[in-house]
């Protein structure tokens, strides 16, 4: 592959609140080639939506990006120097906010929200919307950007589309809202668009819809992606390289393929059995034990330990970064103890007692087994 | 439907909600104690005279044939007759209701005009010292009586600074003959305004602080809308986004605490044309109501009644026109 679009190095966000610092993203990296699908993965409060929000400099107060740097072909979205006191400030060649507003936002890095219920303004008709974002980020006129806004209703597939042109959000459906929100980004005719997770919030008849749609532009206009979800179902549908985030960090960073059926990672490996595959025959899902722990104090060394069924007790002690653990010409990386390229005594080390492994959810890890017994008897 | 019939849909609806009125207004205004023609005559009139009164003004005939005869009377446009000033209600009502309409609307002006601001500056600054400056400027006006207000504009702007006068109105339209150092019709105005500046004031701080609170909410609700967010990623400046996509959702409510604003105003309106000694509607009603002058009390509480009436229709109309989720009543 050729040079990244986005490069995203030891990316940190924090929020400042009254309980103290929230790690929501502690130090990611990942790249993002030209016309690539990559999937940002993780449960719910693993810092996903935190991260691609960093991308854009659109993080909430009391949030803050603390360190890192994100560059965009040849532009520094962010990165810091050195100042003349030693503390860290903003780089000269990072982006200025107007910059960021008049050169990025919508013209080279587009997004979908989560919610399409709530993305489009109620009292502004869904055209004049889409008009707006046509004319400010591509520099049309507004009769052109008219016709350009009705013909992308038109190639999302909305029906009618210059009557639909003049209505109101109220007046479609939720799937047709996210068509509208997928027309969006698309006309501004972006190199990047940042999904997040655009397709959490309809029902799955409409998701395959939209995940066919968003394939089919993808080829058409060669658009990179940013797929941002918690469905490994829909990872494996549309992306081609994968990051597993947990708790602010990034896990697991591969090929899709790899990523399935060359799983490093115990938490990826959770994740995966927490859903059906159709090409595995099991008798029960297998769900991740207890629920991911608080950003605003993570457990010490590998941050997983505490609901890892592979855990040991030097799993508690070192704070694992990713490593290339390729087998084949792809990278691979992970950030797991137990491979050797650590060398931290893993295998020497006593296994844990964890929520995984022992302690209140015992007997529920070892009814596992015998359900599958039973199930080779009939 | 569009909005016209809708229009004329609510004008419709209105009509038994006045109706309502007028009987309500009626009926009570027979059951205060006492006799006008009492009141007009003296303590010992004769049998003769208040017999003459009464059948002149129709108080001799039986109530329910007086209340037909003056429903008929309000749809045919006749309020009747005043007793105490014997003129035509109507009349009255036409010489003072200007008055107060100049007074409110120049208050709900003055207070739109300060309070939608200040609600967006302080929602755009939340939680910073302009904020705590105009929540606590407005939690004091919605907490202060505006006849207060105006009695402390009096003392300090009219007593001892004497920058502007203490009592009466000009009417901006007034001949310039009529006006005391008035000879052109621009000096005219320019003693209206000087006039109606304290009142003004004194009766639109409630409604500015109402309205700023309630554009303060609204707009720190809107600001964190999603699609205020998509707005931001797409580059719109943020300037665009308060005055466009923020502000025109923001509006709705403010619109609803304007039109109930209307007739909290009429009320206060009251209280700060006896304070400044205004000859509006405020002052008519007290009038009518001190003298017991039947004809006169029904009048104008029907035109209060009607302007509340007024202020909830263009309230409903206002909120069609920018609210598109708002349907005319003829969808599910």
């Amino acid at each position: 592959m050729t040079t990244p679009l986005l490069t995203v190095d030891n990316l940190k966000t924090q929020f400042f609140t009254e309980d103290g610092t929230v790690r929501a993203v502690d130090g990611i990296s990942f790249d993002v080639y030209p016309g690539e699908i990559v999937g940002l993965v993780g449960e719910s409060g693993a810092g996903k939506s935190v991260a691609t929000s960093s991308i854009l400099r659109l993080v909430d107060s009391p949030g803050e990006i603390v360190d890192g740097t994100i560059t965009f072909k040849d532009k520094t979205l962010f990165g810091l120097e050195e100042g003349p006191d030693g503390e860290p400030r903003p780089s000269e060649e990072m982006l200025t906010e107007e910059e960021m507003r008049k050169q990025v936002r919508g013209r080279e890095i587009a997004i979908i929200f989560q919610d399409p219920m709530e993305s489009l303004n109620p009292v502004f008709t869904v055209g004049g919307q889409l008009r707006e974002f046509i004319e400010l980020n591509r520099d049309l006129p507004k009769e052109e950007a008219k016709q350009e806004a009705i013909d992308m209703l038109r190639e999302v597939g909305i029906p009618d589309p210059v009557n639909r042109y003049e209505e109101y959000p109220h007046q479609f459906s939720g799937g047709m809202r996210q068509r509208v929100l997928i027309a969006m980004a698309i006309a501004c005719r972006p190199d990047l668009i940042i999904a997040d997770e655009p397709t959490t919030a309809l029902d799955v008849t409409v998701e395959g819809q939209i995940l066919e749609l968003v394939a089919e532009l993808q080829e058409k206009y060669d658009t990179a992606f940013i797929w941002v979800t918690h469905d490994m179902s829909v990872v494996a549908e549309i992306c081609d390289r994968v990051n597993v985030m947990y708790l602010g960090e990034i896990i697991e960073q591969a090929h899709v393929d790899d990523l399935f059926y060359n799983t490093k990672h115990p938490y990826t490996q959770a994740l995966l059995n927490s859903i059906p595959r159709p090409d595995e025959t099991i008798e029960e899902l297998d769900p991740i034990k207890g629920v991911m722990p608080e950003a605003i104090n993570p457990p010490s060394g590998c941050r997983f330990h505490s609901r890892c069924p592979e855990a040991r007790e030097v799993c508690q002690r070192v704070h694992p970064e990713p490593r290339d653990l390729a087998e084949g010409d792809r990278p691979h990386r992970a950030a797991c103890v137990k491979y050797d390229v650590f060398d931290v005594g893993y295998d020497a080390s006593p296994p844990l007692e964890t929520e995984a492994t022992g302690g209140f959810s015992a007997g529920l890890t070892q009814t596992g087994p015998e359900a599958e017994t039973d199930g080779g008897d009939r | 439907m569009g909005l016209a019939r809708y229009t004329l849909w609510r004008v419709v609806q209105a009509v038994p909600v006045l109706i309502g009125i007028i009987t309500i207004t009626f009926f009570l205004a027979n059951q205060i104690p006492g006799d006008p023609v009492q009141t007009m005559l003296g303590p010992n009139p004769g049998q003769e005279q208040v017999e003459a009164i009464q059948a002149r003004y129709g108080l001799d005939r039986p109530i329910h044939e007086r209340y037909l005869s003056y429903l008929s009377g309000v749809a045919a446009g006749n309020l009747g007759l005043s007793i105490y000033y014997d003129r035509p209600v109507l009349e009255m009502i036409m010489l003072r209701l200007p008055v107060t309409l100049l007074l409110m609307l120049s208050a709900f002006a003055f207070a739109i005009a300060t309070a939608i601001p200040l609600g967006i500056i302080s929602a755009k600054r939340r939680n910073k010292p302009a904020d705590h400056v105009s929540r606590i400027v407005s939690l004091i006006g919605v907490s202060t009586p505006s006849f207060w207000i105006g009695l402390v504009l009096i003392i300090v702007f009219a007593f001892y600074l004497g920058w502007f006068p203490a009592r009466g109105l000009v009417l901006p339209w007034a001949d310039p003959a009529d006006v005391r150092g008035a000879e052109t019709q621009f000096q005219v105005i320019r003693t209206a305004a000087h006039h109606l500046f304290l009142p003004m004031i004194a009766l639109g701080t409630l409604q500015m602080a109402q309205i700023t609170r309630i554009e303060r909410s609204a707009m720190v609700d809107s600001l964190q809308g999603e699609y205020v967010k998509l707005a931001r990623a797409y580059g719109v400046p943020e300037s665009t986004i308060v005055r466009k996509h923020a502000f025109q959702v923001a509006q709705l409510p403010v619109i609803t605490i304007i039109g109930l604003g209307l007739s909290t105003a009429l009320g206060g309106a009251v209280l700060t044309e006896t304070v400044f000694e205004i000859q509006g509607m405020g002052r008519l009603i007290i009038t009518a109501i001190n003298n017991q002058d039947y004809e006169l009390i029904m009048g104008t509480t029907f035109m209060f009644g009607v302007a509340y009436v007024v202020g909830v229709i263009i309230t409903d109309i206002a909120y069609a026109y920018i609210d598109p989720r708002v349907t005319y009543g003829d969808e599910t």
